[in-house]
């Protein structure tokens, strides 16, 4: 029998995914932009609430938007009739964005920075949860049909965000959504994150994210708000 | 879910630390995977078979490492594991412990070449 011998490698699979990640932050730094990474499950209203957003901060600051989805643009084409900067990746066979797919994305936009730049992942809170895409907020949506013990099935996504986004508040009594139980599992996984409840359709509690958002840009930004 | 590209990716860093040390046949991979990390360890390790096929790493074995999820609880004062779907508590006290100590790991650490 061949004799054989082990040769160590020792490398860490995210290395090239938070090198290129870093890379993206610094040039987000260069150009004063603030990046948003919305995460969720398929059908929580990362796109609604999007849209809902964009109507508000279009007028006041220069906005962009990085859709991924395995398959179709229409996502895309329902933001891009907010009038901002929409392009869509479509992942294919990947079921979540990665540093390098942003960086393609990007490639050609260099010449027109924007302040805000929000990337929906690709519906799905498992593996999108392992990927820096060079962000500053990382959010993650939550709608009340969803089930409160969600946040306990995945810890990463939730632990890994600033900001948990509970969504659809507007239908939460005919679903019979348990605040205080999805509180605490939010909680049990992440004690820090700002929790902001809202309905992208009825606008109540639009107004506490959009004020999130709108500190953060300023804050980020180089240039004074237009 | 991402098993192929995490398999392409081992690959990847076998294939490149192969070519350094002139490396031309690879019998078995280790690798260390977290229970955080979401990868399904029969995914994987179908995937491995597919993408290796045709490569120095044709037919070779994928020794997956399962890595528990380890917190430290501040207030106990020492690592724990939670219990599995239960979140960042700790399994004694009780106490939300959001520092993660292991379990995200994806990690490729040796392989076995014949000598």
């Amino acid at each position: 029998m061949t004799k054989m011998r082990v040769v160590a490698i020792a490398r860490n699979l995210m290395v090239k995914n938070d090198a290129i990640a870093e890379r993206l932050r610094e040039r987000f730094a260069r150009n004063g932009t603030l990046v948003v990474n919305l995460l969720s499950s398929p059908g929580s209203g990362k796109t609604t609430l999007l849209q809902a957003t964009l109507e508000r901060l279009a007028a006041r600051y220069r906005a962009a938007v990085l859709v991924g989805d395995q398959a179709t643009e229409n996502d895309a084409m329902r933001l891009a009739r907010s009038g901002v900067a929409v392009r869509q990746i479509t992942t294919g066979a990947e079921c979540r964005l990665d540093a390098d797919m942003v960086a393609t994305a990007l490639a050609d936009w260099e010449e027109r920075p924007c302040d805000v730049l929000f990337i929906e992942n690709v519906g799905n809170l498992i593996c999108p949860a392992e990927y820096d895409l060079g962000e500053d907020l990382r959010v993650v949506l939550f709608s009340v049909t969803e089930g409160e013990d969600k946040p306990l099935k995945y810890p990463l996504a939730f632990n890994t965000s600033h900001v948990v986004v509970v969504t659809k508040t507007d239908i939460a009594a005919a679903v019979g959504y348990d605040r205080d139980a999805a509180t605490t599992s939010i909680r049990q996984v992440n004690p820090q994150a700002r929790i902001i409840e809202l309905s992208a359709r009825t606008g109540v509690g639009m107004d506490e994210w959009s004020s999130l958002l709108e500190e953060r840009i300023r804050a980020k930004s180089l240039a004074p708000a237009k | 879910m991402h098993e192929v590209s995490v398999a392409l990716g081992l690959l990847e860093g076998v294939e490149s630390t192969a070519r350094e040390q002139g490396i031309d046949r690879v019998t078995a991979v280790h690798v260390r995977i977290g229970a955080l990390s979401g990868i399904v360890r029969d995914a994987l390790m179908f995937s491995w078979d597919v993408v290796t096929a045709e490569t120095i790493c044709e037919g070779s074995q994928l020794r997956v490492e399962e890595v528990p999820l380890v917190v430290y609880c501040e207030r106990c004062g020492r690592e724990r594991a939670p219990r599995p779907g239960s979140g960042l508590v700790c399994p004694e006290c009780s106490a939300i412990a959001p520092r993660i100590l292991s379990g995200r790991e994806m990690q490729l650490v040796a392989m076995e070449v014949p000598q």
